[in-house]
C-alpha cells in the first residue's frame, strides 16, 4: 500500500519556507548549469549546423585551421582547374565553383570599450559568393565589387566592432577600405569582414592564399567524400601538393572542438561541485522533514504501512523538490535564450559572436540534473524514515 | 562563556545537518576562490609586466610577422638597450595531447630581456653551445617528465620541420620564473636554428612575430614607443609599440566576456549557498525557539538571544567558509600543475583570500539575520508555549 | 508595614482570539508580602498563568500598575526588564524548561552568566545550588539523563542560583509523580522558610496548595477569596 501522494505534497506546502529555499537553491544551481550548456549549444550550433556537407575546404597538410594554412597560387590553380570533383557553374562547361580565400585576424577595437579583439578578414573571389548562393543575403548596401577597395561586413560585427557600419572606412595596414554592404549568412561568417581576395593579398601583405573552398559534385558528397579526400592526400596525382580536404561541416566542427570540450568539461565540473552543495541542502531539508514528521511516520507504521512505501513517499517528496528546483532553474535560464555574446575561439584566436540557445536538450539536461539532485538528497533521509521503529517514532513528538 | 558553549552545543546537536551545511560551504567557497583565481590567472602577464619592456608587433594583426630588416632600424632608436626577436612557433608534441607554448628567440638576448627567467638546471651557456638547444620551464618539464639533455620532437603546424626527423630540440636548461611575467610552461629555442630550418624547408626567410625591447631604466618609454611606430608609418607593415602590460592586456581583452560568465557562475554559486545557509539557520531557529524563550525568561535580553543566533550562523558559515578557503589555498599547487597549459598564472592571491573571507562573513550575517531578528522579536510567553 | 513584594493595581490583560477580545485579567488588585509562600488557584482560564507571567515580566499588562520587588514593570524597557528578571525573579515551569544541550550544572550557571561574578564564583554558586536541591553528583548530566523530579529540581536550582527575591512557579508539580512532587514542594517550602524567598506558585493541586502559607483564588480575572493556612502541611503529614 502506498502512502497517498497528497501527504507528500501537503508536507512540502506545510514546510513551505524550507521548500522554497531549497527549491531556489537547486534552481540557482540548475540555472548555472543550464547557462553553460546554453552557451555551448549556441556556440556549436553556430558552427556545426551551419557547416555544409557539399562544400570542401582545402588546407595545407599539417595545418589545423585556415589561419595556419597557406597554399601557393600554383597549387590553388591546379586544384581548381583539374579536380573533377569540383562542381561547375551552369553545367559541365562552366567555370569551377571554387575560390581561393585568404584569411587574417586583424586587430579591431570593440565598441563597448573592452579593448582590442581579433576580427577575421576574408579575401574572397566571386566563386566564394556563388558557393554561398541564397544563404548570403545583403541586408544593407550592396554586394562587393571585385577589383576595388571595398569590403562587406557580417551583420554581427556592426554593433560590436568599431567602423563596421555602412559607409565607414576600415583601415587595413596602409590601405583604407570602404564598407559598402552588411550581410547575413548563418554561421561564423557573420562575424567576418569580406573583401576582394587580390586586394586583400596586397593590402595585408599576404604571400599566399590560406585555403581553397569548392562546391562538390554530388558524387563527391556524402559517402563519396572519403575516397576523394584520400585520393587527394595519398593518390599519385595530387600527393605532391601536400593538400588535404575536409567538408566544411567537419572543418567547422574541428574549430569548435576545443572550446566545446572546454565548456562541456566546465559544465560537468560545475555540476559535480555545485551539485554536491545542492544535494547537501536537499538532504538537510529532507532530514528536517523526516524529523518533523516522525510522529506521523509512527502512526503510519502502526496503521500497517510497510517501511518501503514510506521510503518511497519521502523519496518522492525529494524528487518533487528536485523537479520544482529544476523548473525554477529552467525559468531562470530561459531569459538568456537569444542573448548575443562574443568570445574568442582559441582554435582560431578570433572573436565569434553567437547567441545563447536554451534548447530542449539543454532543458532536459537541466531537469534531469535537478531530479538527480533531489534523488541523491532524498535517499538518506528517506532511508532513515523507513527504518524508524514504530514505538520509538510514536513516542517522539 | 556559556553562550559560546551554547552555540557549539547547538551545532553539535544536529551533527548531520551542521556537517552537510559546512560541507556545502566548503564546496562553494572553494569554487568561488577557484573561479576568481582563474580570472586572476588571465591577468598574470599584465601583473608581472615591467615598465622598461616594450613590445613591437604588427599594427594590422596578431598573426602578421614583421620583416627581420626592421631589427636594425628599431635598435637604432635611442634608449633601447636590448632587442630580441620573438616568434610564436605553434608546434605540437607528436604523442602528448597537452598544448604548450614555444618561441624562437635570440637566445643571447633572452636573459637580458627577462632576468625573471631563473635557470635552475643547466645554463644559458649550455644552450648557446648547442644549435638545437632549448630552455624549458620547470612546470613543463614536470608535466612531461622531461630531463636535462633529453630530446623533444615537435610537429610544426605553421612551420613544417626539416625532412626526416622533423623539429628536434635538446633540453639544455630548465628555468623557474621568479615573477608572473614569465610562464613556467614555455619552451624557448634558438632563432638561428629556426631561421635556417625554415629557409631550407619553406624557401623563405621567416619574419618575427614581435620584437621585445628593453629600454634603459630611466628612458622615456612613451617617446621610444612613438619613435618606433613612426619608423614604419608608411609601411610596408605598420607596427604598434606597446608596453609589456598593454601587450599582455590584449590577450586578456581577447577572452572577452569570459570574466563576466565566470562572475555569473560565481553569483549562482553564492545565491545557492546563501539560500542553503538561511535554510539551515531557519531550521535551527525553529528548534531553538523554545530554548530562546527560556533564555529570555532567565533574564537574557532580546539582543543577546539574537546575538546567539547570529553567532551560531557566523560560526557555522565561518567553519565552512574557511574550510573552503583553506582547501582552495592547499589545492593551489596541484591545480596550477593541472591547469598549467590553459591558466599558467593560476594563483590564489591574498586578495582572493580576503574577498572570500568577506563573502563568508557576509553569508554568515545574511543567513543569521532573519533568525536573529525573529529571535529578538520572540515573545517569551509564546515561545514557552510552543513545543519543539 | 513594609512595602509589599508584589503589588497589582487594577491590572487588565486582554487577548485577541479569532477576532474576539478575551479579558483574562479584569482589573485585578492584589498585594503579596515579602517572605510568604503563596499558592495561586483557580479554574482553567481564570488568569493564573497570565498573572504569573505579568509578575515575572514575561508579558506586559494592558492597563494598571504592577510593582514587583520595588520596580514598576511598566516603566522598564525590554532590555531593562530582562536585566530586572535576571536579578529579581526565578522561574520554575511545569515543563521544567531546561536547555537540553546544557548539563545540569551549566543550566544552573546560565542566569549567573548575566551577573558580574567570576567564572569560578559562578561555578561555586551553581554547585551550591545543585547541592541545595539534593543533586550533588549529577552536575554533568544532561536533562534527558535525569528523571522528571530531578529535572524540576535542577530548574529550581537555576531559579535560585542568582539569589532572586521572588520565585515564580507555574504548576511545578503538574508533570511529576506524587513522590517527586512532594520532594519539589518540600524544597520550595524550605526555600521559603530558610532563605525567606517570596514564592508564588500556580497550582491545581490542593495537596500542593496546602503547602503554601496563603492560598489566593482567582476567578474570571479577578481576585477571589484568600485562605490562610494556619499551619502549612508539614512534610510528615502527607504521603
Amino acid at each position: 500500500m502506498l502512502v497517498p501522494i497528497t501527504y507528500t505534497l501537503r508536507s512540502l506546502f506545510v514546510r513551505r519556507s524550507a521548500t522554497f529555499l531549497t527549491v531556489l537553491g537547486i534552481g540557482a544551481t540548475v540555472a548555472v548549469l543550464a547557462g553553460v550548456l546554453a552557451l555551448r549549444a549556441g556556440f556549436t550550433t553556430l558552427f556545426v549546423q551551419n557547416g555544409r556537407d557539399d562544400v570542401a575546404v582545402f588546407l595545407r597538410q599539417g595545418a589545423t585551421s585556415e589561419g595556419e594554412s597557406g597554399i601557393t597560387r600554383e597549387t590553388c590553380d591546379r586544384l581548381i582547374k583539374t579536380l573533377p570533383q569540383i562542381a561547375k557553374a551552369g553545367g559541365p562547361e562552366g567555370a569551377p565553383l571554387a575560390a581561393m580565400e585568404c584569411y587574417l585576424a586583424v586587430r579591431r577595437n570593440k565598441l563597448d570599450g573592452g579593448g582590442e579583439t581579433n576580427v577575421p578578414i576574408r579575401g574572397v573571389e566571386a566563386a566564394s559568393l556563388a558557393i554561398r548562393g541564397d544563404a548570403l543575403r545583403f541586408v544593407e548596401g550592396r554586394a562587393l565589387q571585385f577589383g576595388s577597395d571595398e569590403v562587406v561586413v557580417g551583420r554581427k560585427l556592426v554593433d560590436r566592432i568599431e567602423s563596421c557600419r555602412l559607409g565607414d572606412v576600415v583601415q587595413l595596414n596602409t590601405t583604407p577600405f570602404r564598407v559598402v554592404g552588411i550581410f547575413e549568412c548563418d554561421g561564423p561568417f557573420e562575424s567576418e569582414i569580406w573583401g576582394d581576395f587580390e586586394r586583400m593579398l596586397v593590402a595585408l601583405q599576404r604571400p599566399v592564399a590560406n585555403r581553397v573552398v569548392a562546391k562538390l559534385v554530388p558524387e563527391a558528397q556524402g559517402d563519396g567524400f572519403e575516397p576523394f579526400a584520400t585520393m587527394l592526400a595519398e593518390g599519385d596525382a595530387y600527393q605532391d601538393l601536400k593538400v588535404i580536404a575536409k567538408t566544411e561541416r567537419a572543418y567547422l566542427a574541428e574549430m569548435t572542438g576545443a572550446l566545446g570540450t572546454t565548456l562541456l568539461v566546465l559544465s560537468l565540473a560545475l555540476s559535480v561541485i555545485m551539485g554536491l552543495a545542492a544535494t547537501f541542502t536537499a538532504t538537510n531539508t529532507m532530514l528536517s522533514a523526516v524529523a518533523s514528521r516522525t510522529h506521523e511516520i509512527g502512526i503510519l507504521l502502526s496503521l500497517g504501512f510497510r517501511p518501503f512505501p514510506i521510503f518511497l513517499s519521502f523519496l518522492f517528496e525529494a524528487l518533487v523538490l528536485g523537479l520544482l528546483g529544476g523548473a525554477v532553474g529552467c525559468l531562470l535560464a530561459l531569459p538568456i535564450n537569444g542573448i548575443e555574446t562574443g568570445t574568442t575561439n582559441f582554435a582560431t584566436f578570433t572573436e565569434v559572436a553567437f547567441a545563447f540557445r536554451v534548447t530542449p536538450p539543454v532543458l532536459a539536461g537541466a531537469i534531469t540534473f535537478a531530479l538527480v539532485l533531489g534523488l541523491l538528497g532524498g535517499a538518506v533521509p528517506a532511508w532513515r524514515a523507513a527504518r524508524l521503529a514504530p514505538t520509538e517514532a510514536l513516542r517522539r513528538r | 562563556m556559556v553562550s559560546f558553549k551554547l552555540v557549539r552545543r547547538y551545532l553539535g546537536k544536529h551533527k548531520v545537518r551542521s556537517i552537510l551545511t559546512i560541507g556545502s560551504l566548503v564546496v562553494a567557497l572553494f569554487l568561488l576562490c577557484m573561479l576568481r583565481s582563474l580570472v586572476v590567472a588571465l591577468d598574470a602577464g599584465v601583473r608581472g609586466a615591467k615598465r622598461d619592456r616594450l613590445v613591437v608587433q604588427s599594427a594590422v594583426s596578431l598573426f602578421v610577422d614583421l620583416p627581420q630588416s626592421y631589427q636594425s632600424k628599431i635598435a637604432a632608436v635611442e634608449g633601447i638597450e636590448t632587442i630580441c626577436k620573438w616568434q610564436w612557433f605553434g608546434g605540437r608534441h607528436p604523442t602528448e595531447e597537452a598544448f604548450f607554448a614555444q618561441f624562437a628567440v635570440d637566445m643571447s638576448e633572452l636573459p637580458k630581456l627577462y632576468p625573471e627567467i631563473a635557470i635552475v638546471e643547466g645554463s644559458f651557456a649550455d644552450v648557446a653551445a648547442e644549435r638545437r638547444g632549448c630552455v624549458v620551464g620547470r612546470t613543463l618539464a614536470k608535466t612531461f617528465n622531461w630531463q636535462l639533455g633529453q630530446t623533444v620532437p615537435l610537429l610544426g603546424t605553421i612551420f613544417p620541420g626539416p625532412p626526416g626527423d622533423g623539429w628536434q630540440f635538446t633540453i639544455k636548461a630548465i628555468y623557474e620564473p621568479t615573477s608572473s611575467a614569465v610562464d613556467g610552461n614555455t619552451l624557448f629555442f634558438h632563432w638561428d636554428y629556426f631561421e635556417e630550418t625554415v629557409e631550407s624547408t619553406m624557401g623563405m626567410t621567416p619574419g618575427t612575430g614581435t620584437y621585445f625591447l628593453r629600454t634603459a631604466p630611466d628612458a622615456d618609454q612613451v617617446a621610444i614607443a612613438g619613435a618606433v611606430e613612426q619608423l614604419f608609418d608608411n609601411g610596408p607593415q605598420r607596427v604598434t609599440c606597446s608596453t609589456e602590460a598593454e601587450f599582455q592586456a590584449q590577450f586578456v581583452s581577447m577572452v572577452g566576456n569570459v570574466p563576466f560568465f565566470v562572475a555569473a557562475i560565481g553569483g549562482g554559486v553564492l545565491i545557492a549557498i546563501v539560500l542553503a545557509c538561511i535554510n539551515t539557520m531557519l531550521m535551527a531557529f525553529r528548534e531553538q525557539l523554545h530554548d530562546a524563550g527560556i533564555l529570555k525568561a532567565v533574564g537574557f535580553t532580546d539582543g543577546s538571544v539574537a546575538g546567539l543566533m547570529l553567532a551560531e550562523s557566523l560560526l557555522l558559515c565561518g567553519l565552512g567558509g574557511f574550510g573552503g578557503i583553506a582547501l582552495a589555498k592547499l589545492s593551489e599547487p596541484g591545480l596550477r600543475a593541472a591547469l598549467g597549459s590553459m591558466f599558467p598564472g593560476y594563483e590564489v592571491t591574498g586578495e582572493t583570500l580576503l574577498l572570500a573571507s568577506a563573502l563568508t562573513l557576509a553569508v554568515g550575517l545574511v543567513a543569521g539575520v532573519v533568525p536573529a531578528l525573529r529571535a529578538r522579536a520572540l515573545r517569551v510567553v509564546e515561545a514557552l508555549r510552543s513545543v519543539e | 508595614m513594609s512595602e509589599p513584594m508584589i503589588a497589582a493595581r487594577r491590572v487588565f490583560k486582554r487577548y485577541q482570539r479569532g477576532g474576539e477580545t478575551l479579558t483574562v485579567l479584569d482589573g485585578l488588585d492584589l498585594e503579596m508580602e515579602e517572605g510568604r509562600f503563596y499558592a495561586l488557584m483557580g479554574p482553567s482560564g481564570s488568569g493564573k498563568t497570565t498573572l504569573l507571567n505579568l509578575i515575572g515580566g514575561l508579558d506586559q499588562a494592558d492597563e494598571g500598575e504592577l510593582v514587583v520587588a520595588g520596580a514598576n514593570l511598566a516603566d522598564l524597557g525590554s532590555a531593562d526588564l530582562a536585566r530586572w528578571r535576571a536579578a529579581n525573579v526565578g522561574f520554575v515551569f511545569q515543563g521544567f524548561n531546561l536547555i537540553p544541550v546544557l548539563t545540569a550544572l551549566e543550566n544552573v550557571e546560565l542566569p549567573l552568566t548575566l551577573t558580574p561574578l567570576s567564572k569560578k564564583e559562578r561555578r561555586d554558586h551553581a554547585r551550591f545550588a545543585l547541592k541545595l536541591v539534593g543533586l550533588e553528583g549529577r552536575e554533568d548530566h544532561r536533562p534527558q539523563q535525569l528523571s522528571g523530579g530531578q529535572e524540576q529540581r535542577v530548574a529550581i536550582a537555576r531559579a535560585i542560583a542568582s539569589d532572586p527575591k521572588v520565585l515564580l512557579a507555574d504548576e511545578p508539580t503538574g508533570d511529576l509523580d506524587r513522590k517527586s512532587a512532594s520532594d519539589v514542594l518540600d524544597l520550595l517550602a524550605r526555600l521559603n522558610e530558610e532563605f525567606k524567598k517570596t514564592i508564588l506558585m500556580v497550582t491545581h493541586d490542593p495537596f500542593a496548595a496546602a503547602r503554601a502559607s496563603l492560598v489566593v483564588h482567582l476567578d474570571k480575572g479577578q481576585l477571589g477569596r484568600i485562605e490562610r493556612n494556619a499551619a502549612p502541611a508539614a512534610p510528615a503529614a502527607r504521603s
